[in-house]
């Protein structure tokens, strides 16, 4: 039986994101970077910094919510949750819109681009690194044994 | 406070096929860099090589729209081929790290290790694992499942 060598791993991203739509996925975090820093608003780890916010995202991410029911959840005062809204409204990370006597709270997932790149991906961004260099590493040799 | 070192660095560690005066030249000289720098697909251009101690480097990645995406720094140590050390900086991302590569030669493979020195602790767990806890890693999953879902 012939046996297949073995394949090199390879580690996406994320695993949504194919092979194709990597890069335009690094740029478009580049970019959204340069923007937020740009603009001089409150930073998206700021934003994160804090574990009621890291909740609030998280149970936003879910569904959108109106602010009673989220406050529902959490054992601190409604006004508590409404100024860490604010916060995350003002890092552009969640839209309140009004729907009557409502205020209805939207996760902006792509707000949180930044914050992806450096969470758990920044040791791979330079084992990437690596790896390129490694690669061209082995086609140089290559290359030096067959001019020989 | 000082802080030990160990806890502020990133380590990798390789062993590469190759002899070690080919994995020194592919490292720092500037023709090999730009293949292998940038991420795949796009190109790296060096505006400034000076292989020397208090040279100054910097490569540019040019985004499709035009932004630039800059490396830089200043070599503090050179040592062919066992060792090279400069501090860079990557803007906009990430400031005031050193960066430590240390050759040996194993016959005709070379042990690889590559440091990623941060200034502090802090700054080192804020670069690799801000706020990243339980359960925070699925709230990404969705987030990306909603973005690979609308136009990028």
């Amino acid at each position: 039986m012939v046996q297949e060598p073995p394949q090199k791993e390879v580690v996406f991203l994320f695993p949504l994101v194919k092979c194709k739509q990597i890069l335009t996925f690094y740029l478009y975090i580049c970019k959204q970077t340069l923007t937020l820093y740009m603009s001089g608003r409150r930073d998206v780890f700021q934003a994160i910094a804090d574990p009621t916010r890291r909740e609030i995202i998280n149970i936003l991410s879910e569904e959108p919510m109106n602010l009673n029911s989220l406050a529902d959840q959490f054992e601190i005062s409604r006004p508590a949750i409404s100024q860490q809204i604010k916060v995350l409204e003002e890092c552009g990370l969640v839209v309140v819109s009004k729907q009557g006597r409502e205020r209805y709270c939207q996760i902006q997932p792509a707000s949180l681009i930044p914050a992806f790149m450096w969470i758990d991906q920044y040791r791979k961004l330079w084992e990437e690194r690596i790896d390129s260099f490694e690669d061209y590493l082995m086609e140089l040799k290559s290359k030096k044994k067959n001019g020989e | 406070m000082e802080n030990n070192i160990e806890n502020r660095t990133i380590t990798i560690k390789r062993t590469f096929d190759a002899p070690i005066e080919l994995v020194w030249k592919a490292w720092t000289e500037a023709e090999h860099i730009v293949k292998w720098w940038g991420p795949k697909g796009m190109s790296t251009k060096i505006v400034a090589h000076e292989f020397k101690i208090g040279g100054k480097w910097k490569y540019i990645m040019r985004m499709p729209d035009g932004a630039d995406f800059i490396a830089e720094g200043e070599y503090q140590h050179i040592d062919p081929p066992n060792k090279l050390k400069t501090n860079a900086n990557f803007l906009p991302m990430t400031e005031g790290v050193t960066l430590e590569v240390l050759l040996v030669a194993n016959e005709n493979k070379t042990e690889f290790t590559f440091n990623v020195i941060h200034p502090t602790e802090e700054y080192k767990l804020q670069q690799e694992k801000m706020g990243f806890q339980n359960g925070w890693g699925s709230v990404f999953d969705r987030l990306a499942e909603l973005l690979t879902k609308s136009e990028l």
